[in-house]
């Protein structure tokens, strides 16, 4: 049997823990975010050749594409992924646009007003010129020949520039592809786009889940067991684990994307079940506390280890598909679940348990 | 007891008549199947009763998976996903009516099979399960159509979309209305203006067809019976044909009528592209023949082909209102007051509306909508566009399917072969494995109602090992020395009610955050939380306790 490691001096247990805190937080910085988040175009090509990625890579850079080009070799085949960030002409069509789409409007009803009458003549042609030089200024990005004052309709100026928008992208992956083709022979290619307002967007989103979360799992904690200290630890558990997962993200180099921080969400509920698990046991029963600890450390060790288990078997499999969705939720649970033994059963038992002997002390006093 | 297990009899033929029926509904009506069950097996204390509900669910989400069969996103079915971009983010109401919209046109080009969703704010996924670039093509070239707006008076185009100012087409407020019920705005620029005018001039109460995509170079051919379905007037054939005729005339583009009576007699083609608009029904007895004499057939629903009739008549005599065949969607009456050949800049079309009440302003709503979608185009409020498409071969997703189902067996085993090292105990390992499996069956029932995607087998992958917990809990409450059964019990639900409770709620933001990529993830760890502490704990206590005595 393994002894009870809360026997004798119990506080030791901390190194491990805030070893672990401390690492992470020392490479947290190196945290990648995915194309989702920072917005970019994911290429994925099925590999018929036996291509050099790393000469990809470099040509890509020359070429000004910030790009990353990463090889798979796989049972289904050589898959090639190539992640290429957003350009700064994207960035720029993309507020060109947002621009366009207000002063149009604004156009628009001045145009209608100046028809009406004509004291507002001289303020539709002063914004007009604006929209123009506007639209001018994507169609000099884009190379297109053609000239805002060419178009006197409005929709018709409408239509040319989002063709414009359009062929922006398109020059882009032409840009792209046109390196890769040199390298690489595929068999099917496919390609996903997040736009910069998207990658926002979903930054966001992503903010206002977590903060609704911590929200909601702080208030559901408190009203469970209506004392600080333990509630304190539970929620210190759940942020620690976190924090050793995204440490882990950064050491496995696996980016920040939906799907892992989804896995991150995840790992919240998860370490907040076996850290509620302990501090039930420890608080709202009777007996020694220690053997209270240890014995919810077997039962807590059997869950961590059957849901480490689960995603050992769904990480295979992505190293066989290379599927990234299932390698980057497998990869961040493994890590937080790895982390959450630590940060359970070293940082919220000690702090739990102190605070119960402390406890007993001052009723036995 | 015996009423019980009545009731229990009663629910589940109800609950499989419900999945039976609506297949739509199937996965909510599991879902709400297992809160139902879940909550009276809470109340219900008999072991065989608690054991009977989970019973039931198993049976109705194997009910469902053998009648519906589970649906599998396309990087499992293979497939083409095509982003949709918005010209400008939208609001949230504007989205869900844009992805119905989308919806409706990739249906009425018989893509029955396209998923379509909103990302973010500015973007709707469409989800083809086919890799044939031709079809692909075809279905981008149904989804970006912008429609082409004209309105037609007395043979001429008095009106067109591109005259239309964008952006100044709104709904007038019911405190600026004057007498009408309702009234859609717009500007036009001077051009229209001026064309207008001259095009209209003298034309008072005559009526404006306002036409979406009306097709250009074609012919009718219809029977006397599809025509005249929604007509009482039927008799009046002269006065009908002539109503008919009428609204299909324009100068140098004119659609010609033919009434089919068995005979086609010698009508030939204008040109090689002259199309023929039929029927459905028609197109089945005629349609071989039309194309034989070098028609391209355009087939429309049968319903579509009966035009509807204004009830009073204009200065001319009886008016066709609607006729979506040709494309035909209003005909308001021109006022006098913008028939003098002066040109105007801004014009309103408004009506009355039937009903009375809340009836009233729906309809007044309705019509309103309607307006403001012909003009604009489309019912897009906003322009899109095809973004660059991302293509699964169905081979490599089937590969993936297969290799994700070994996955799911694999991690069953697995946890199996952990937990009997735990315990040691064949009557602890078994009903927790049979409880496992159940699990996963449930889950992929009612996940696999709508859409397994690669998040969402990741979770139920996921939420196996993560379910196993609360029989754990269980387990090695019961396993404790002191105290009785029914003690432990309660211990061990207090903390699984917690922990569940806790999982859940953390998990819900995302699931409510209108990120699609991550949701069916979202769905798989609620829901296996959700459904250890509703159903399978429950029943587990019971078999376990049992042996645990």
């Amino acid at each position: 049997m393994i002894p009870n490691i809360y026997k004798g001096e119990y506080r030791l247990l901390l190194i491990f823990p805030l070893i672990l805190i401390a690492a992470s937080l020392y490479v947290l910085p190196s945290l990648k975010m995915g194309v989702d988040f920072r917005g970019g175009t994911l290429i994925t090509l099925q590999v018929s050749n036996q291509p050099d990625a790393a000469a990809l890579q470099s040509d890509l850079l020359a070429a000004g594409f910030d790009a990353n080009v990463k090889l798979y070799e796989g049972e289904l085949g050589r898959k090639m992924e190539i992640e290429v960030s957003q350009t700064e002409q994207m960035y720029e069509a993309d507020r060109l646009k947002e621009e366009f789409g207000a002063q149009l409007d604004k156009v628009a009803q001045l145009e209608a007003q100046a028809n009406e009458n004509a004291s507002h003549a001289a303020e539709y042609e002063a914004e007009r010129e604006k929209l123009y030089d506007i639209a001018d200024s994507m169609f000099e990005l884009v190379g297109a020949n053609t000239r805002a004052d060419l178009y006197t309709n409005l929709n018709g100026l409408k239509n040319a520039f989002n063709e414009a928008y359009l062929r922006m992208s398109d020059l882009q992956m032409e840009g792209v592809m046109e390196i890769v083709d040199r390298h690489v022979e595929y068999t099917s290619r496919s390609a996903m786009t997040v736009s910069p307002a998207l990658s926002e967007h979903f930054l966001e989103q992503a903010f206002n889940v977590v903060i609704l979360s911590a929200i909601l799992s702080t208030i559901l904690v408190f009203f469970f067991f209506r004392t600080l200290v333990p509630s304190l630890a539970v929620l210190t558990g759940a942020a620690s684990d976190v924090i050793i997962a995204m440490g882990g993200m950064c050491v496995f180099g696996i980016p920040l994307t939906l799907p892992s921080f989804a896995a991150l969400l995840m790992l919240v509920g998860f370490s907040l079940d076996t850290d509620v698990l302990l501090t039930t046991r420890l608080v709202k029963r009777k007996g020694d506390p220690r053997e209270n600890a240890f014995d919810a450390m077997k039962t807590g060790m059997t869950m961590s280890f059957s849901a480490m288990v689960a995603f050992l078997v769904l990480f295979a499999v992505s190293m066989i598909t290379h599927i990234a969705v299932y390698y980057e939720i497998s990869g961040v649970a493994l890590a937080g679940l790895v982390g959450d033994v630590f940060a359970t059963w070293g940082l919220n038992a000690v702090m739990v348990l102190w605070y119960k002997e402390r406890q007993s002390k001052k009723v036995s006093e | 007891m015996i009423d019980a297990k009545k009731i229990l009899a009663a629910l589940v033929l109800l609950f499989a008549a419900g999945i039976y029926l609506y297949p739509v509904f199937s996965g909510l009506f599991l879902m709400l199947a297992l809160i139902v069950f879940g909550a009276l097996s809470h109340f219900w204390h008999g072991k065989e009763l608690k054991m009977l509900s989970l019973g039931a669910i198993i049976l109705l989400a194997l009910f469902n998976m053998g009648l519906h069969g589970l649906k599998f996103g396309i990087d499992f079915s293979g497939g083409t996903r095509i982003p949709v971009i918005l010209e400008q983010s939208v609001p949230s109401s504007m989205m869900d009516e844009m992805v119905s919209t989308i919806k409706k046109r990739a249906s009425a080009f018989g893509l029955t099979e396209v998923k379509v969703r909103a990302v973010g704010e500015s973007q709707i996924n469409v989800e083809v399960p086919s890799s044939d670039p031709e079809f692909i093509k075809a279905v981008e070239d149904v989804l970006a159509r912008q429609g082409v707006y004209s309105g037609v008076t007395d043979g001429k185009e008095a009106m067109r979309g591109e005259y239309i100012l964008p952006g100044t087409i709104y709904r007038v407020p019911s405190s600026a209305l004057r007498g009408e019920d309702w009234a859609v705005a717009f500007s036009v620029n001077r051009e229209g203006a001026e064309h207008f005018a001259e095009a209209v001039k003298g034309k008072a109460n005559y009526p404006i067809y306002m036409f979406l995509d009306r097709p250009n170079d074609a012919i009718v051919v219809a029977t006397w019976e599809e025509l005249t379905k929604n007509t009482q007037l039927a008799a009046d054939k002269e006065g009908l044909t002539s109503a008919m005729e009428e609204c299909l005339r324009l100068e140098g583009n004119g659609i010609e009528l033919y009434v089919y009576d068995g005979e086609l007699g010698n009508i030939t083609p204008k040109t090689n592209r002259t199309k023929a608009v039929v029927s459905k029904e028609l197109s089945e007895t005629i349609g071989a023949d039309l194309q034989a004499r070098g028609f391209q057939l355009s087939v429309v629903e049968n319903e579509d082909m009966a035009p509807k009739f204004q009830a009073s008549e204009g200065v001319e005599g009886t008016i066709v209102d609607e006729w979506k065949a040709v494309g035909l969607l209003s005909s308001p009456l021109l006022s006098p007051s913008i028939t003098t050949g002066i040109p105007n800049y801004g014009y309103q079309i408004g009506g009355a509306a039937q009903g009375t009440g809340t009836a009233k302003s729906q309809n007044a709503y309705a019509s309103e909508r309607k307006i403001e979608s012909i003009l604009k185009g489309g019912a897009l409020p906003v322009q899109i566009s095809i973004g660059s498409k991302t293509i699964v071969p169905a081979p490599l997703g089937e590969e993936f399917l297969k290799l994700s189902i070994i996955g799911l067996g694999l991690s069953l085993v697995a946890i199996s072969l952990l937990v009997s090292l735990r315990y040691r105990k064949v009557s602890i390992l078994l009903p927790i494995i049979a409880i496992s499996i159940s699990e996963m069956v449930i889950l992929l029932s009612v996940i696999g109602s709508f859409t397994i995607d690669l998040a969402g087998m990741a979770g139920i992958i996921a939420a196996i090992g993560v379910g196993v917990d609360s029989q754990i809990v269980i387990t090695d409450e019961l396993l404790k020395k002191e105290g009785t059964r029914d003690e432990k019990l309660a211990k061990a639900f207090e903390i699984v009610t917690t922990t569940v409770t806790v999982a859940v709620f953390a998990m819900m933001p995302l699931l409510f955050s209108g990120m699609v990529e991550i949701i069916g993830f979202a769905i798989s760890t609620i829901l296996g939380a959700l459904l250890g502490l509703l159903i399978s704990r429950p029943a587990y206590a019971a078999i376990v306790g049992e042996i645990g005595n």
